[in-house]
């Protein structure tokens, strides 16, 4: 899934970052084992030593996988608060960025 | 009289009877229409989990994907000159030291 997009091949400099970024790419290869296990062990029509059996498998899934672990970091800087979705970027790096004119769409105004 | 009565409680028995079946026939027809899963008794079916979208690529796909890392020319380059800084800082003894040679690992041994 990974590869389709390049997962291996995007480059995070920030130490922050790439951590954060090993922690997405886990978090893709084990999405679907997550979601089966969790589903089945919320099942209720299932007889309970075959929940539990789910539930303990999805513990053993490793930690770093797991969505929210993951963190939306400032591709730029590593901020992590104040991250902009939408421009994947921290209010500081956005506000230099924008009044340099660098981001399309993007004007200063005030009402 | 009492006959007559006997038949009216029937006829709406049947009715509810009719009725109770018209709804569940139309609960099953709404949740075929609209592909929802029927789940009458309420209970926990781990349904909720299933149907939402997978995000996995989208999560992985955050950090921006650097051009330069296709190019064999530049990576080449950079390695260049990475190894150069290296070199220029050992000359001027600033190098990072090996494993166990720093100045922590040395207080320990002694």
């Amino acid at each position: 899934m990974s590869t389709k997009n390049g997962g291996e091949n995007r480059f995070p400099l920030e130490t922050r970052n790439i951590r954060d970024h090993k922690c997405r790419l886990l978090a893709d290869k084990f999405e679907l084992k997550r979601i089966f296990h969790k589903a089945m062990s919320k099942d209720n029509s299932l007889p309970s030593e075959m929940r539990d059996e789910h539930r303990i498998e999805l513990s053993k899934l490793p930690r770093n996988s797991s969505f929210t672990r993951i963190v939306n970091r400032c591709v730029f800087t590593g901020r992590a608060r104040a991250v902009y979705k939408m421009f994947r970027m921290s209010r500081i790096v956005f506000r230099d960025l924008a009044d340099k004119g660098a981001l399309t769409g993007v004007k200063k105004s005030s009402w | 009289m009492l006959s007559c009565v006997m038949q009216c409680s029937r006829m709406s028995n049947f009715r509810l009877l009719l009725a109770e079946a018209a709804l569940k026939g139309v609960a099953e027809a709404r949740a075929r229409i609209f592909g929802h899963v029927l789940n009458p008794t309420g209970l926990p079916s781990g349904n909720k989990i299933l149907r939402k979208k997978l995000i996995g690529e989208k999560v992985a796909a955050w950090y921006p994907y650097d051009i330069k890392r296709d190019d064999p020319l530049v990576m080449a380059r950079e390695e260049k000159a990475r190894l150069s800084k290296l070199e220029m800082q050992k000359r001027r003894g600033k190098a990072a030291p090996k494993k166990g040679q720093g100045r922590r690992a040395l207080k320990r041994n002694k």
